[in-house]
């Protein structure tokens, strides 16, 4: 009985991996039956599970919930097409939806620059060439490590109004000023702040490596050169490391958006109060799944993902003034 | 020698003594940050270690007990039995397991494909695999949740390690292609002319050649089993079959109960416990993978 919980979904498992192979295989067959040659026949044969994947789990699913956010959707009763009525609260404010956006959209506005300058700062202090670094960089991956649901909780604990240890090592200075310790995930005025400095904390960690790597791989003779011009190490910086990692800082500056925007784990666990506010993924989980508006909650999801592709081109537009490819200058 | 010329000499040695100076000082101050930097990461870590060894009574002291002595290992005991974590840990190696092995074997294939064979088209769908990464999972959350619904086969495992099947994860196929193409082609020529096919040649001679990709996607993809919330919250509805992430959700209690800290603080260090492992035994190609992401802006 214990095992039986199991025993299915190794069985479809299998059969996943069966069909998916004779699937692969049934893409080579028919291709090289039309005549096509061997290697492009082995080619589409080999993407097949992700072209499969694509199809099933990702474009079908986007079309599906843009039709799907036109609609009133319980599961249980087929969807009815309510034109753009769950759109309705971007025009209005009778709903958290803006509250949330502009949750979300501070929080990504906040943390992405102070994280990606951070990481940025902490790898440039961990390329120096000091005696034990690397017993330092391997602490400094920590954050990295830890799974999202221990970081959540962990800084859930420290902003605990009572007992947290930030309100403990704040409590003199909110005593001096007369305040009350902050209700950290309770109050709309500290929750975005409590989330920023959470996301801080992650500025050591995944970031940072990417950063420190970039900045290894700059030809060290560009340095000499600006040496030689008498460049200072501000000077070095700003003239040769930046324009240097500037494509890397582009991807992390677009990855943070991305991720930021979607934040929903970390707040889950944070638990902020309804009243404190709700990031947007929650307002699509908990419209969606606990309140079964899967209309409404496709709409919120959409307007999530349009926000995030306005933001993404709009950063992609800006690197043109500040990326610096080298491929580029010399054709 | 000339008085001037002594003179300039001695200039030279003041500004070798001054750069001498300077650097030491820099060097200091580097130091200092770098230490105070590992600090300010540690004393949380430390904290979420000492909250979860104290006693009850300690957990809300004020001023706060750094060193819970003696220390309280049945903390660990406690609230491990106080939810089935056991059966939550072996559901959790469950999935863990069938996806990353799944994840694994059709991300390099579909990679292999991607980085070794020229097919009409491949750069377009190469660039749409890339333009996943930027979509919000939640888009597409609903229509994947009504087709395992459709299937019957809501509650169960399946909708968290099947996909898997199909290459899920775009950052690992982009990762896996560039470890390929960085492969010397003789190889395959060689192979192929001794009468390997494709399989074979990717067996026997591709993967060997990028067993450090394997091992770094092996790393993400094990944290990212191991992490994963949003799909068994929505998936998982009998308690028996949740994974220690949603254990843990359902640990926290309601909104209105006041957690148990002490045991929420055991159960993060218990959690945390594997990935830190993993981390030491394979830090390198953790490193390697993370930095290889960047390179390719």
């Amino acid at each position: 009985m214990e095992g039986s919980i199991y025993v299915g979904t190794l069985a479809r498992y299998l059969l996943t991996l069966a069909m998916m192979s004779l699937l692969c295989l049934g893409v080579y067959g028919l291709l090289r039956l039309g005549r096509v040659r061997e290697e492009t026949a082995a080619g589409y044969a080999l993407i097949t599970p992700w072209l499969a994947g694509f199809l099933v789990f990702t474009a079908g699913p986007i079309l599906a919930s843009l039709g799907l956010s036109f609609t009133s959707y319980d599961l249980f009763t087929p969807p009815k097409w309510v034109g753009l009525e769950n759109y309705r609260w971007l025009f209005s404010d009778i709903l958290d939806f803006w509250p949330s956006v502009k949750l979300t959209l501070a929080y990504a506005f906040l943390s992405v620059p102070l994280g990606v300058a951070g990481s940025l700062l902490v790898a440039l202090l961990l390329s120096m060439d000091i005696r034990g670094i690397g017993a330092f960089r391997t602490i400094y991956y920590l954050p990295a490590v830890l799974p999202e649901v221990s970081v959540a909780l962990l800084w859930r604990w420290i902003f605990n109004s009572e007992a947290g240890l930030l309100n403990v090592v704040l409590r003199p200075l909110f005593r001096m000023v007369g305040l009350r310790n902050p209700d950290w995930f309770g109050d709309p005025k500290f929750v975005l702040p409590a989330f920023v400095i959470m996301s801080i904390w992650g500025i050591f960690g995944i970031n940072m490596v990417v950063f420190l790597a970039a900045i290894k791989n700059v030809p060290r003779v560009l340095y000499e050169a600006a040496e030689i011009d008498g460049a200072g190490p501000l000077a070095k910086f700003w003239s040769v490391t930046f324009p240097q990692i500037s494509p890397v800082v582009l991807l992390q500056v677009i990855m943070g958006i991305i991720g930021a925007l979607q934040i929903f784990t970390v707040a889950m666990f944070a638990r902020p109060t309804s009243a404190a506010g709700r990031f947007m993924n929650q307002l699509v989980y908990e419209r969606g799944f606990l309140q079964l508006k899967m209309g409404e909650a496709s709409a919120i999801a959409w307007v999530l993902f349009v926000i995030i592709l306005a933001l993404t081109l709009l950063v992609f537009r800006s690197s043109t003034a500040w990326v610096y490819y080298e491929a580029e200058v010399r054709k | 020698m000339s008085a001037q010329a002594e003179a300039t000499l001695e200039l030279a040695a003041r500004a070798r003594h001054r750069r001498r100076v300077r650097r030491a000082v820099v060097r200091t101050i580097s130091y200092i940050v770098v230490i105070a930097g590992a600090l300010v990461l540690l004393v949380p870590f430390f904290w979420m270690v000492s909250s979860s060894l104290k006693e009850l009574k300690d957990v809300f002291a004020y001023p706060p007990v750094w060193l819970p002595i003696p220390p309280q290992w049945r903390n660990y005991l406690d609230a491990w039995r106080a939810v089935p974590f056991g059966r939550y840990l072996a559901n959790t190696v469950f999935v863990t397991v069938l996806g990353m092995f799944a994840e694994l074997t059709s991300c390099t294939l579909v990679a292999y494909g991607f980085a070794r064979y020229s097919f009409p088209g491949r750069n377009v769908l190469f660039l749409i695999l890339l333009s996943t990464m930027m979509l919000p999972y939640h888009v597409t959350l609903i229509p994947t949740y009504m087709i395992w619904r459709n299937l019957g086969l809501l509650d169960t495992f399946d909708p968290l390690v099947l996909p898997a099947w199909t290459a899920w994860g775009p950052f690992y196929v982009f990762l896996l292609r560039q470890f390929f193409l960085g492969v010397p082609r003789d190889l395959e020529e060689a192979a192929r002319i001794d009468g390997a096919n494709v399989l074979q040649t990717f067996a026997h001679v591709m993967l060997p050649q990028i067993k450090p990709a394997i091992l770094a996607v092996a790393v993400f993809a094990f944290r990212g089993y191991w992490n994963n919330f949003l799909g068994p919250l929505i998936y998982l509805n009998s308690m028996g079959k949740y994974t220690l992430t949603l254990g843990m959700y359902l640990f926290m209690g309601g909104v209105n109960e006041a957690p148990q800290w002490h045991w929420l603080m055991a159960m993060s260090t218990v959690l945390a416990l594997p990935m830190l492992v993993t981390f030491f035994l394979a830090q390198r190609y953790f490193i390697e993978g993370i930095s290889l992401t960047g390179l390719k802006g």
